[in-house]
């Protein structure tokens, strides 16, 4: 409610041309003699909401609003007290009222077509909040990106790799994953990069899947082939029949500083060559990006963090400064009740709770030995050597024999 | 002939043996059922991409299993092959050719599934459950992003086990969408935040949450030359948020509106406000659909803010949702969702995914 600000004149009705002291009578008022159902005399908020509600539960369709003036029997106009009277409308009553009024009328008039103009905001603050101008929040996300690990890398050429060791050097920019592997190119299929040892799900696959693995025959031809013959083609009419759907992805320019969506990520991002990027978003083919050392540049990355985090304490007042919201919501009120246990956790935080869920799943810190199936990721680790300290995985032993 | 083990499969016909000459409260859609569905919640599906031909559906479960089937033109559905996690899937994605689904679970981790050899392996770790994974496919990148209940957003390259990039995220990560160039992570104490992913996703906005109650559900839509411009915001208080990243009026351009609510101009009794569990956009008319614990589904009109259709009421609770990449099918998924805590869970009860026509529902309704 609320989103139309409140005409300088009384409330009146649309459908019958009443008028009322107050609006609260006036939605009373249309409630009882417009929005009631005449079959079961249900009292609706709105000329659709009667249609709907007839429709839905007595299955039958009503032409008009009940009561109402001939010309305002117009069932799909949305009309609640007095939001959503069209302008037209208004404008007649306006004119109606001023010939009995001759008294203001001039000035009544001009009134009413400025206010049009903009909307006087009666929503309570927070909801519709005019989102900062561009460039304001982007000052304290960006600045710290806008050379994306540019000067922090400059300043070590012969650092010692604190990624991969023992690597020697690559051509600049592409910081080794691999030790003893090519450098990483995007379009290295991903199945052949080491990560093998995972690929099959080991001896302890869970009983679930019997009749599944070596049997299964694969999903298909799939690279390009025009396999699946029981689909026929896709001009057929019917369910699948496909209109030019346009593609989803974006189309290609990128530094596009005029896309309007991020305007100063535009800009901010010009520093940044956007050529194909290897696996930490540093150019492979290092064209415009100055001497980039093979230093991972996760240091760098990692103030992103930083400032997301110590900007969120000024920008983000949400979680502190709500108004209090009940923890329990199970009587909101009188008239509402919310269905749902706890506002404090999701419905999926409280049901993996529950012990039947957590069976299976392997204890950070603890290796992930203790259970088969999920060990997959220690068949990929010991043929690297020198994994950074700051590795996020724990616990990746070397005995992936325990797969 | 069901290949998922377990269930005991309503034969190939893809129609429920029940329910078909009266109203069941299962199926009172009288929608397609989908074959062999899993033994547990439904908690995610997913639609190939236009990339691949036909129409593949995948389906993450609270049974730890992700399921694909093929939807044929006929609306008949074929299991087609499984994989499992060692926790309850939460979110599932595919990759933009189509040639890979890539899965996330409580179990910390997320896979990539290969489907041509039917293989997955892992590709993420997490401190906590992984509550969503999205491709993003950059002319100049490519990756998987993570969010998990471990505060984190993570950028995954495939090949490496180590994240490209990690952020920090105000609270745990409850939903996200992504629609290149730009993402949307809802967090729980209703954080909202809009990434850019141009060149290397970094933290775009922090947003004040539109809405006054916690976040459950989000999906980004397009403007009408086909670029992000907005998100649809669903929380647990039945309601949705329209919200635009830079509208000329915010104040008018935005808007939030009820759903999934029992019919409350009854005001004897008090009206149940029902979470909107998921929302989807039509990939061709721009329509959206809105899916709630109340276990019925609606179709908006977000542009002339009018309701296009709601269903009839099913039995369960409504969980999941998801359109197929050129609209023409809708399917959603009936299964409990936990909103009324573990006493009203059923482990015999079964649960459905449910295909629609939806090519014609939604529509968008002329605008007045």
């Amino acid at each position: 409610m609320g989103r139309k600000k409140k005409k300088q004149m009384k409330p009146w009705c649309w459908y019958c041309n009443r008028d009322f002291d107050d609006e609260k009578i006036l939605i009373q008022h249309q409630k009882a003699k417009h929005f009631k159902c005449h079959i079961c005399h249900k009292k609706l908020y709105t000329g659709p909401g009667l249609a709907i509600h007839c429709m839905q539960v007595h299955k039958e369709t009503i032409d008009g609003v009940p009561n109402a003036i001939p010309g305002r029997t117009d069932i799909e106009l949305e009309i609640y007290g007095m939001e959503g009277i069209p302008e037209k409308d208004m404008e007649e009553r306006r004119r109606v009222l001023e010939q009995k009024t001759q008294a203001e009328s001039q000035k009544r008039k001009q009134n009413q077509e400025d206010s049009d103009d903009f909307e006087e905001d009666e929503e309570p603050g927070p909801s519709f909040q005019q989102p900062q101008p561009p460039a304001q929040p982007q000052a304290t996300y960006i600045p710290p990106m806008t050379q994306p690990g540019m000067p922090p890398v400059h300043g070590a050429p012969g650092m010692p790799p604190a990624n991969y060791s023992g690597m020697p050097p690559m051509m600049p920019g592409v910081p080794p994953m691999m030790p003893g592997m090519p450098p990483v190119m995007p379009g290295m299929p991903p199945g052949m990069m080491g990560m093998g040892g995972m690929m099959p799900h080991g001896p302890g696959m869970p009983p679930m899947m019997p009749g599944m693995p070596p049997g299964m025959p694969p999903l298909g031809h799939r690279p390009g082939m025009p396999h699946m013959s029981h689909v026929p083609p896709v001009t057929a009419p019917g369910m699948l029949n496909r209109p030019a759907v346009p593609t989803v992805t974006a189309p290609a320019p990128q530094p596009a500083i005029t896309k309007p969506l991020f305007p100063s990520a535009g800009q901010a991002q010009q520093a940044v060559v956007s050529g194909p990027v290897g696996t930490d978003f540093k150019p492979l083919a290092s064209s415009s990006a100055p001497s980039d050392p093979p230093k991972p540049t996760f240091p760098a990355y990692s103030q992103s963090p930083a400032s997301a985090t110590t900007s969120s304490s000024t920008v983000s007042k949400v979680p502190a400064a709500v108004t209090a919201k009940p923890a329990t919501l199970t009587a909101t009120s009188a008239t509402s009740k919310l269905i749902h246990p706890d506002e404090d956790i999701s419905l999926e935080e409280r049901r993996a709770q529950l012990p039947r869920y957590q069976r299976n799943i392997p204890r950070t810190g603890h290796a992930h030995m203790a259970t088969p199936p999920g060990g997959p990721m220690g068949g990929m680790m010991p043929p690297q050597q020198g994994m950074p300290p700051q590795h996020p995985m724990h616990a990746l032993p070397t005995p992936c024999s325990t797969n | 002939m069901s290949l998922f083990g377990t269930s005991a499969g309503f034969g190939a016909g893809g129609t429920s043996v029940f329910g078909s000459a009266t109203t069941d409260s299962h199926n009172p859609m009288k929608d397609v059922e989908v074959t062999s569905p899993p033994d547990d919640s439904i908690s995610c599906l997913a639609f190939s991409p236009p990339a691949m031909p036909g129409n593949f559906l995948i389906g993450g479960s609270w049974a730890n299993d992700v399921r694909c089937w093929e939807v044929q033109d006929n609306g008949q559905t074929v299991p087609k092959a499984q994989q499992m996690h060692t926790g309850p899937v939460l979110d599932v994605c595919w990759s933009d050719d189509g040639s890979k689904v890539f899965t996330a679970s409580c179990d910390k981790t997320a896979k990539m599934w290969d489907l041509n050899s039917n293989q997955a392996m892992q590709i993420a770790q997490h401190e906590a459950p992984i509550r969503t994974v999205h491709w993003i496919k950059a002319p100049n990148y490519s990756c998987v992003m993570t969010g998990s209940w471990d505060k984190t957003l993570k950028f995954w390259d495939t090949r490496s086990p180590s994240p490209m990039m990690s952020l920090q995220l105000p609270e745990r990560c409850y939903c996200a969408d992504v629609v290149y160039p730009m993402a949307v992570v809802a967090s729980a104490e209703r954080g909202l935040i809009v990434y850019q992913l141009e060149n290397q996703p970094s933290e775009f906005r922090r947003i004040d949450s539109p809405l006054k109650h916690q976040h459950r559900c989000v999906a980004i839509f397009k403007d009408k030359q086909n670029k992000p411009t907005g998100f649809a915001l669903g929380s647990i208080e039945g309601r949705v948020a329209i919200h635009y990243i830079n509208p000329p009026n915010p104040a008018k351009d935005n808007f939030t509106f009820k759903c999934h609510r029992s019919n409350g101009t009854n005001t004897a009794t008090p009206q149940d406000i029902y979470a909107v569990n998921a929302i989807s956009f039509h990939p061709v008319h721009g329509t959206l659909a809105t899916v709630g614990s109340d276990g019925r589904f609606s179709f908006w009109d977000k542009d002339a803010r009018t309701k296009l259709k709601t269903s009839e009421q099913l039995d369960q609770p409504i969980t999941a949702c998801c359109f197929n990449n050129n609209g023409n099918i809708f399917a959603y998924a009936s299964s409990y969702d936990w909103s009324k805590g573990h006493e009203y869970y059923n482990p015999q009860k079964k649960n459905y995914i449910f295909l629609r026509s939806a090519a014609e529902e939604l529509k968008p309704r002329n605008k007045k």
